[in-house]
């Protein structure tokens, strides 16, 4: 019988690995990549307690989740490519217009 | 023999994801994601979550990541392109400290709830029939916002890709 401690282990697995993800690459896409992998951490978290409690409401809220994924990832995607045509780049730590100071 | 199949989706899972965050060129990161979805899908098939197992192979792994694979490869990205990444590791390293007590917390919360059993009934549970009638009924409002939140994401997509005369050139200056 798999118990809930593996779910949930797995879904902390990738979480932890998105947000690891976010601090430590500095590729654009690797980012965005990481960011959907968070959330598909959360959205097994959700189903694994949707199942614990026999209750639907969390599987709706997992619906609301991917459809917030699909809008971000058409937006990212296009604000990506204006990044890229103008600096010819996808380094995060180039796009620093808006900092003052050291540049 | 659910087991097995568990053991096997969690070792795709996180080693999908373990890939996506090792590998330089994002080629390979994205296909370590589509793998860890695919997984994923595989374990809300396991805990009962049809429709959802549907969505997730339609939604993340057909539309998502495919969306991303071909911006990569419409892009055409050279190797000399990418960031150079010389702390990665350390990095890494350091993410993994600060996140490992997080873990600890949650696993040892989850670990103290009463075990119930998980398998998969033969209800109608995570169907597509009660889904939708909960979803028409209880989450109503959620679901127009939703595709109002759809709408303003199409509309701007399509402004910001829009081909126009820039007035910044290369460099950041007033042309």
């Amino acid at each position: 019988m798999i118990s809930l401690t593996s779910y949930a282990f797995v879904s902390m697995m990738l979480f932890s690995i998105g947000a690891i993800g976010v601090i430590s690459r500095r590729n654009v896409f690797v980012i965005y990549m990481s960011i959907e992998m968070m959330l598909n951490g959360i959205n097994l978290f959700l189903v694994t307690f949707a199942r614990y409690h026999f209750n639907m409401d969390p599987q709706i809220v997992t619906v609301m989740v991917i459809a917030i994924a699909a809008a971000e990832a058409a937006i990212f995607l296009s604000v990506i490519i204006l990044l890229y045509r103008s600096r010819k780049s996808l380094d995060t730590d180039i796009f620093n217009t808006l900092k003052q100071g050291d540049n | 023999m659910a087991d097995l199949i568990f053991i096997a989706l969690a070792f795709l899972a996180i080693s999908g994801a373990i890939a996506m965050i090792v590998y330089a060129n994002p080629m390979y990161s994205a296909l370590g994601v589509l793998i860890s979805m695919l997984a994923v899908a595989g374990m809300f098939a396991l805990l009962n979550a049809t429709f959802l197992f549907l969505v997730q192979i339609i939604v993340y792994a057909g539309a998502i990541m495919t969306l991303i694979l071909f911006i990569l490869m419409f892009l055409n990205i050279r190797e000399e392109d990418l960031p150079k990444e010389p702390k990665k590791f350390r990095l890494i390293a350091l993410g993994a400290v600060i996140m490992l007590p997080l873990n600890i917390l949650i696993l040892k919360a989850v670990s103290k709830l009463p075990q119930k059993d998980l398998s998969i009934t033969n209800s109608d549970f995570g169907d597509i029939k009660p889904i939708g009638m909960q979803l028409y009924n209880n989450w109503l409002l959620a679901f127009e916002l939703i595709s109002i939140l759809l709408l303003v994401a199409l509309i701007g997509a399509v402004v910001l890709a829009k081909k126009r005369t820039s007035k910044i050139n290369n460099k950041g200056e007033q042309a």
